[in-house]
């Protein structure tokens, strides 16, 4: 059952950036294989959230993270968590697309590459497996050799999904995907989000309320460090539970 | 309107440069022009005939900055490494930066005197080849830290944070991605810091002496070619001093250019694909 999408599991994170909190107390249960929506104004730590389910927020020199975060029974928070072995499990893609400077190839083969694969046939049956999935294996298809760089903008993030994806992870965390696209690479993205749906768990942070309408299964409304309000995207949008997210949904304040 | 003003600025700067530059060289070959023939590579100097060479000189040369870089390459691309990928202490941070800045902004000059000082005085060394080895050594270190810096710092960090999701470990996103990524920018810099180095008198004068021994080694004085010119133009009483200076000049100057060209060659050959 290694490949079932996991549930992920916070209980009472906190996040400080030096004595500076910005998580506070976040408890939430994400079911396995749906889309999350995270929105919120900027700044109320949607971002660090994500980083710390795969703990890129150790990169910070004075970092503090209280509470417990399990994505299936892969328990995240500690200090002797199996960094590796965690990134593998928990992909993430960032809001500018970050391909290497690199082949299209190799940018695909770079996850696989680490893990010690090295049979050719094999690596390139995991780039196309990765590119498919992606929805660009049509696009590149003859021009793997090619500069990643050579790819629009659209088609580096969906080369950065691929990649990813390319690791097998069982959660995708996806910061703000779109935000530097056009509404055309928009829509690509957020059909391939549906499309992974039910295999993968995934997180996406939006300041793009339709999206989160779009795509998601399940919206969490943050607000300056706190989780406002988690449930049902239907429910979030037509009935919010809180004054301060249905404030936020109609445009009231930023 | 504006930017095309200082574009036209910078396009008459440089080619007033170039022209300026053209002169020096063709006055410099016009003077050494008697002293120039495929001999002169190769033949050891003479005070008493105009029939020297600069053998020896292009020899100590290409060997000096050669051992001098093959310390100081290593040692200060690893110093960069700590100091930009596993320096997250800001403590140690600050002491790497003053020290760098420190060296940086010394002039050679004094370099060659505390050199002079610790290994000619102090440890009892002769003026030697070795000893002009370890002042240039002194004198390139902050340069390549400073290029290596300079390098490392250039590569996007969301490369590094790529990798890192993917699962890469911190030694293997140093090896896979942050050094091809710097890789150009890093022999294009230490060309510069190399070509630098070729041209370095001072700090040698009291190291490594202005005569050259009959039989190389390590021990005995090693005069380079920068040197060489230096004492043609100020002490030597030789026949046909200026000339064999401009000569000397002639040969200093195509083996910086070369080796500046070359660097620049490879740099641009290693360029990673987003440039
Ligand atoms: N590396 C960091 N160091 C210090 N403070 C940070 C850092 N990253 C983010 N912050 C602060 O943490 C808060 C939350 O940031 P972030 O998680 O990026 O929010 P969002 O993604 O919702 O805009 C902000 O106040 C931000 O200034
Ligand atoms: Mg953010």
């Amino acid at each position: 059952m290694d490949n079932e999408a996991p549930h992920i599991n916070v209980t009472q994170l906190s996040v400080a950036y030096g004595d500076q909190w910005v998580l506070k107390d976040v408890s939430m249960t994400v079911p396995g294989g749906q889309v999350l929506a995270v929105i919120g104004p900027s700044g109320c730590g949607k971002s660090t959230l994500l980083r710390v389910f795969n703990r890129l927020v150790d990169r910070v020199a004075g970092v503090h993270i209280k509470g417990q975060v399990r994505v299936g029974d892969f328990e995240v928070i500690g200090d002797h968590v199996d960094l590796v072995e965690l990134r593998q499990k928990v992909g993430m893609v960032f809001q500018h697309p970050n391909p290497f400077p690199f082949s299209v190839f190799d940018n695909v083969a770079y996850g696989p590459r680490l893990q010690g694969i090295k049979n050719s046939t094999r690596l390139r049956i995991l780039v196309e497996n990765s590119l498919k999935q992606a929805s660009l294996w049509d696009e590149v298809r003859g021009k793997l050799r090619r500069p990643a760089s050579s790819l629009s903008g659209g088609q580096q993030q969906r080369l950065c999904i691929a990649r990813a994806l390319a690791v097998s992870p069982q959660v995708l965390l996806m910061d703000e995907p779109t935000s530097a696209l056009d509404p055309l690479s928009t829509a690509k993205i957020e059909e391939l989000v549906l499309t992974l749906k039910g295999q993968y768990t995934v997180i996406l942070v939006t300041h793009n309320l339709q999206q989160a309408a779009r795509v998601s299964d399940f919206t969490a409304f943050f607000r300056e460090g706190h989780l406002v309000e988690l449930g049902p995207t239907k429910e979030v949008f037509t009935t919010p539970r809180q004054l301060a997210t249905e404030e936020f949904l109609t445009g009231r304040y930023e | 309107m504006k930017g095309s003003t200082w574009h036209g600025v910078a396009v008459v700067g440089s080619l007033l440069t170039a022209v300026l530059f053209g002169i020096l060289l063709g006055d410099l070959v016009w003077q050494g022009l008697p002293q120039m023939s495929l001999g002169f590579l190769w033949r050891t100097p003479s005070e008493l005939t105009s029939f020297g060479g600069i053998g020896p000189e292009l020899l100590n040369t290409l060997v000096m900055v050669g051992a001098a870089s093959a310390i100081t390459i290593p040692l200060g691309l690893a110093a960069a490494i700590l100091r930009v990928e596993y320096g997250a202490r800001p403590g140690f941070l600050l002491v790497f930066d003053r020290m760098r800045y420190t060296l940086l902004s010394l002039p050679t000059i004094v370099v060659g005197l505390m050199v002079y000082e610790w290994f000619i005085v102090g440890l009892r060394w002769p003026l030697s080849v070795g000893a002009g080895v370890i002042a240039l050594a002194v004198v390139n270190w902050p340069f390549v830290v400073d290029v290596s810096v300079a390098a490392l710092k250039g590569v996007p960090d969301s490369f590094r944070e790529a990798s890192l999701a993917l699962g890469g470990t911190k030694y293997l996103t140093l090896l896979r991605v942050v050094l091809p990524s710097a890789l150009s920018a890093l022999v294009s810099g230490l060309g510069m810091a190399i070509a630098r180095l070729m041209g370095e008198s001072a700090v040698l004068i009291f190291t490594a002496g202005i005569n050259v021994s009959r039989h190389w080694g390590w021990s005995a004085p090693g005069e380079t070619l920068a040197v060489h010119l230096w004492y043609l133009r100020t002490e030597s009483v030789a026949p046909h001093a200026d000339a064999q200076a401009a000569a000397t000049g002639v040969v200093l100057l195509l083996l910086v250019g070369l080796v500046l060209y070359l660097t620049q060659k490879l740099a641009h050959w290693l360029k990673p694909m987003d440039a």
